[in-house]
């Protein structure tokens, strides 16, 4: 396969080559893949460096295991898979390093999302792309890691309930109680965010 | 208040993780309860709210320098490959020594014909690999050793490494 092969060809053909030792295939589905594959660790790991160093080894771990890769899913959807499992394998590691605090434990037994209020507006109406991702962002950061995992499995990987407790190695309970807290912690954190910044003339959008 | 049984289910509605009956019954009870609309309204909207986050997430590193890190890592973790011409080595073996043997055959051939005295040839029995010349005449001891190169040896060998 030339270069101008590799440029047009589609990822299947891309995966064969590269199953059969083609390197430069390789390469191009790391160009193509590459940003997903490194958002994904973003969002999970909150930290450039991290997501960087398991972006980069996971694309090392997808070509030693890409004769395993049958086609049951897209190539990148495999990757991603092995992406999450890197990155949750980290982050077992850091829970391990620190210890946790009262309000990790509360949202563990899922108390503290029962009192919250209801927010009754949309806090993110009407903002531009760059502000929302900015908000998500910094109130994603406020998430215990399971939490944010849960929520990342479940609304960017579109795992179903069962998929994400496999994942994680927790119940199915646990994974709604989790997925539970995290939207509406993460509702009261965006609507924190609105009332800071004094905009809540834009939450008449709301539904 | 809503119990949270009942909260969760609302969650698992909207995520269209119950069956078609139970799914039936919570789109009534949301006909009818207020409460129950408020907070389905508010989980759907934070699920909007996460639509398409990652899609603008770059990483923050050029194609060539990102590749470059990955192939030398792929290279570095590759498990050595066997050695390519081990059945040349496996020949060069057979034949150093049958080669000596045939040269100092060679060359006792060529001492006996030419009339000097002495024990041209000897193989010590004790060292298989090592033969030896004898002129006495000229009071010269030449001795041919035989043994493999030691990369030779190198080769023959199965590498401990392990990936």
């Amino acid at each position: 396969m030339t270069e101008k092969d590799h440029s047009s060809a589609d990822d299947r053909a891309l995966v064969r080559a590269a199953q059969q030792g083609d390197m430069r295939a390789f390469e191009e589905l790391v160009a193509r893949h590459r940003d997903k594959i490194y958002a994904r660790a973003y969002s999970m790991m909150r930290n450039e460096e991290e997501a960087i160093d398991l972006s980069q080894e996971a694309w090392v771990k997808g070509w030693q295991r890409l004769k395993q890769f049958q086609g049951e899913s897209s190539f990148s959807t495999w990757l991603t898979r092995i992406v999450i499992n890197l990155c949750l394998d980290q982050l077992r590691k850091h829970k391990r390093q620190r210890t946790e605090s009262i309000e990790a434990m509360n949202e563990e037994t899922g108390g503290v999302e029962r009192q919250m209020p209801v927010v009754t507006v949309n806090p993110t109406a009407g903002l531009e792309r760059a502000e929302l991702r900015r908000r998500i962002d910094q109130a994603l950061g406020q998430l215990s890691y399971e939490h944010r995992t849960v929520l990342i499995l479940h609304e960017f990987e579109e795992m179903e309930y069962k998929t994400i407790a496999k994942t994680m190695s927790c119940s199915i309970g646990t994974v709604m109680s989790r997925l539970f807290y995290a939207r509406r912690k993460l509702a009261a954190l965006l609507a924190d965010l609105k009332r800071g910044t004094g905009d809540e003339r834009a939450a008449s959008g709301g539904e | 208040m809503m119990d949270y049984d009942r909260q969760l289910k609302l969650q698992a509605y909207l995520d269209g993780e119950l069956s078609e009956a139970e799914a039936r019954e919570m789109g009534n009870w949301l006909a009818r309860d207020r409460e129950a609309v408020a907070l389905h309204t508010e989980l759907r909207n934070t699920r909007q709210a996460l639509t398409g986050f990652e899609v603008g997430i770059e990483l923050p590193e050029s194609r060539e320098f990102f590749w470059s890190k990955i192939e030398r890592e792929i290279e570095r973790q590759a498990p050595p490959e066997p050695a390519r011409h081990s059945w040349l080595a496996g020949w060069r073996r057979l034949l150093v020594p049958a080669g000596a043997i045939a040269a100092l055959a060679l060359a006792a051939l060529v001492v006996t014909k030419s009339g000097s005295e002495g024990t041209p040839l000897e193989a010590s029995l004790a060292d298989p690999g090592a033969f030896t010349y004898r002129d006495d005449s000229a009071r010269t001891t030449l001795v041919w050793l035989s043994y493999p190169a030691e990369n030779e040896l190198a080769d023959s060998e199965p590498s401990s490494k392990v990936p």
